[in-house]
């Protein structure tokens, strides 16, 4: 059974303009980054995967669940959602009760609730912080303790909304451990984000939305070698990509670690023949 | 020719009221006038504060204690308010939503916000208005709603009401950090025309190639400390960088990684072009 | 998206061109003269059929009628209190299925409702036909505090911007489980989980503002100036001066009266 099931979406806020239409796909375990420019219908989309609206036309189905016949409190237990800004969820005056509410709210035991709320700090490194006030942290801080509030929760699906945004360079690393982390246990990990160079670091599999249409749906590597079609959704591919296609290389590589061994292997080729000559 | 400094900062020391670490420590330096000056550390590392003190926020909205000395366009901050130093220099914020006054209707007005307080007269008034809303690409919106507005538009829209207050000096405390590509690349490029324009650039930002790309200095600070103030290839060719937080450019990652340096200056690329011209094979 | 709060419709009539200041001693007069003048009623009247005229000319009067509306509810009742059981009632005017109602007590709420009548209309000429900004702007130049008008003009946009915000929190909450819908005790146990996040933001949100505004000369001392500083028109002036000199003599007429 596919964890998500997307049928002939269509969705729209006022009548007859629609923000998707006739969207389709199937996701099972692993991870999918869906990209496109502001307004090209993402948050819409995610909303949907999220029961937090119902499709138009079409259907959605979590686990085989048509999202239509439950509401988005009971689909908590399967599909967690981490919302861009964490300002807009935490209201408890200590880390840990905040962490611990939504496992308590999907029926976990106080001890049960804790025991994952301790293990989800830990995974997002704020363990010494669990008993400070949210509000005397940064922003970044706030926004993977939002994270860590939804990894308590132990859901099948996670769903991760621009993380990146807003974090220095040890939150970004934080954040791509944790979606390695989870995508190593299992699970589905959904992102939509802005940053290509994320996506081509953590992601297997990206779908590009443009004005509300499916434009793109494959491995990221495919999606990212057709720069012309990106560019015609104002998407760059990540730097290293663009290096790649500035340097004439037949072959695209997305993470710095894979253009560092192509590039070696080149260069020692490269040697070998300089010396016959 | 002597160049005019812009800012000078002599041994500034400043701790926020009711903490005991100090959150800037011992900072000197000077920017040149029309210089763009790039900041980078970590979250937290006393970048944002620096940008305060230079505007006066720090220490006439936050007060605590203050030791040291910040001088901007001749005029030392401690002996003047954050009004009179408006003149002088300006400030762009990360949330671009925060930075709209809320009390007006249009974009037109919004911007017009600024001068009403500095008590400027209305022709001048009109002039500047319609020199900043051509120089950030606004003319299209000037009627509308500053809320309407896209995030790119809105942070525009913040940088216009510094701008035509006419300050020498303008800080930029991550302005783009939390809008799409295509907002970020909007902003970039209306600082761009500023920079050209003659106008002193202080920029913190977390997106290395972009900094790497557009600033002439580089500050590297950490833990309220200034670590390093120099050209974004020396800079970022430090071997230490990472002990402070700081990722260098994708490009001088790999660049570090596979040994491929620049052979007349024996630096690492920064940028797509520098790399482009080392890493061809 | 929200928009700012308020009910100005943009009609273009010599209404909208008229300075707030004018439109406030019309409200002002059409307060008092009715406790002022005798005959009340009749004055109190005059007022209504001035105020509708007005509204009418200014192409907004549709927009009054659901207001209008919503105040008979409170008058019939005012009407159905005062003449049953008002404590003077002594003559009986006439006789429904048993109820008596009274001369003394229908008497009184007509006066009551006549009053009514004239404050709402003319506030809705007010408030109907000037942009808020411009009523809190001739405030400030005749002496209010800028910081209370920023107060009053910036509320009237964040306050819509702060209920989309309860949108997005109410959002994220039930994406952890949390249950909005339901009974009482169910909505009562989500209040916390919702008004939390809204309170903390805004402050946030104020302190960063306070900060922004204070970078743009907010607190700078001197003179400020206006960027739309209409100068007040013949007409206005004239206006102002009837209006003023009207109030005046009905006090000194009051005055003597008595």
């Amino acid at each position: 059974m596919n964890l998500v099931d997307v049928k002939n979406v269509s969705f729209a806020y006022s009548e007859n303009n629609f923000v998707l239409q006739n969207i389709s796909f199937s996701l099972q375990k692993g991870s999918v980054a869906i990209i496109g420019q502001n307004g090209s219908g993402k948050t819409t989309l995610v909303k949907l995967l999220k029961g937090l609206l119902k499709p138009k036309v079409g259907d959605v189905f979590i686990k085989g669940i048509n999202t239509k016949d439950t509401t988005a409190a009971k689909l908590a237990k399967t599909v967690g959602l981490v919302f861009q800004n964490p300002n807009d969820q935490i209201f408890k005056n200590k880390v840990l009760d905040e962490v611990m509410f939504g496992p308590l709210n999907i029926g976990q035991s106080v001890d049960e609730a804790r025991e994952n709320a301790l293990r989800a700090l830990e995974i997002v490194s704020l363990t010494e912080k669990s008993q400070e006030n949210p509000y005397d942290l940064s922003l970044s801080e706030r926004k993977l303790i939002s994270i860590a509030s939804i990894l308590s929760m132990n859901t099948d699906i996670v769903i991760f909304d621009e993380p990146t945004i807003a974090q220095d360079c040890w939150g970004k690393t934080r954040v791509k451990d944790i979606v390695r982390l989870l995508v190593s246990a299992g699970k589905l990990v959904i992102t939509i984000t802005h940053d290509m160079d994320f996506v081509g670091e953590c992601f297997e599999r990206v779908i590009v939305l443009n004005k509300g249409k499916l434009l793109l749906d494959g491995s990221a590597k495919d999606v990212f070698s057709q720069e012309d079609v990106l560019s015609a959704a104002y998407l760059e591919p990540p730097y290293i990509t663009q290096l790649c296609h500035q340097l004439h290389y037949d072959e695209v590589f997305l993470s710095p670690e894979s253009f560092i061994s192509y590039y070696e292997s080149h260069r020692q080729k490269k040697e070998t023949n300089d010396a016959k000559h | 020719m002597v160049v005019k400094k812009t800012i000078v900062v002599e041994n500034l020391k400043y701790r926020y009221p009711n903490t005991s670490k100090l959150a800037l420590d011992s900072i000197s330096f000077s920017v040149d006038e029309g210089q763009f000056v790039g900041i980078v550390g970590k979250n937290l590392a006393g970048k944002s504060t620096l940008c305060e003190a230079l505007v006066g926020l720090v220490p006439h909205f936050y007060k605590g204690a203050y030791g040291g000395k910040v001088v901007v366009d001749g005029v030392e901050v401690l002996n003047s308010s954050i009004g009179e130093m408006a003149r002088h220099i300006g400030i762009v914020f990360q949330n671009p939503f925060t930075q709209i006054t809320a009390a007006k209707l249009t974009v037109y007005e919004e911007i017009a916000f600024g001068l009403e307080n500095l008590g400027m007269d209305r022709v001048e008034m009109v002039k500047r208005i319609d020199y900043v809303l051509d120089l950030l690409g606004l003319y299209d919106f000037k009627d509308r709603n500053p809320f309407e507005l896209s995030g790119g538009q809105m942070q525009r829209l913040a940088i216009a009401g510094i701008i035509a207050m006419k300050p020498t000096v303008i800080v930029l405390d991550e302005p783009t950090s939390q809008l799409d590509p295509q907002g970020s690349e909007e902003v970039f490029k209306a600082v761009q025309r500023l920079s050209k324009e003659g106008v002193t650039i202080v920029m913190v930002e977390q997106k290395m190639e972009k900094i790497a790309q557009y600033a002439d200095k580089v500050m590297l600070i950490s833990e309220g400390k200034m670590i390093d103030f120099d050209s974004p290839q020396k800079l970022f060719s430090r071997e230490d960088l990472e002990n402070f937080g700081v990722e260098p450019p994708v490009f001088t990652t790999i660049a570090k990684k596979l040994n491929v340096k620049d052979e007349t200056t024996g630096l690492y690329p920064v940028t797509i072009d520098e790399a482009r011209r080392l890493f061809s094979l | 998206m929200a928009r700012a709060l308020s009910l100005y419709v943009e009609t273009n009539t010599f209404l909208q061109k008229l300075d707030p200041m004018v439109k406030l001693l019309y409200i002002l007069l059409s307060i008092l003269l009715p406790f002022l003048i005798l005959p009340y009623r009749v004055v109190g009247l005059t007022f209504i059929l001035i105020s509708c005229l007005l509204l009418l000319y200014g192409k907004v009067f549709k927009k009054v009628l659901p207001l209008l509306g919503f105040s008979f509810l409170i008058l019939i009742s005012i009407v159905i209190i005062q003449g049953l059981f008002m404590q003077s009632n002594r003559t009986p005017a006439f006789t429904i299925d048993g109820l008596t109602f009274y001369k003394e007590g229908l008497l009184y709420a007509w006066t009551l409702c006549i009053r009514v009548l004239d404050v709402l209309l003319a506030f809705a000429l007010l408030v109907l036909t000037t942009r808020p900004s411009d009523l809190i702007q001739s405030l400030v130049k005749r002496g209010l505090s800028p910081r209370f008008g920023y107060v009053l003009s910036s509320a009237l946009q964040i306050i819509p911007q702060m209920m989309s915000e309860v949108g997005s929190i109410m959002d994220a909450q039930r994406s952890r489980g949390l249950e909005t819908e339901g009974n009482l005790w169910t909505r009562l146990k989500a209040f916390v989980p919702l008004i939390g996040p809204v309170v903390m933001s805004s402050l946030l949100e104020t302190r960063e503002r306070a900060m922004a505004l204070e970078v743009r000369g907010f607190s700078a001392i001197g003179k400020k100036t206006f960027l739309f500083d209409t100068e007040m028109t013949l007409l206005d002036k004239i206006l102002e001066w009837v209006l003023g000199i009207l109030l005046l003599i009905s006090i000194i007429v009051r005055i003597v009266w008595l």
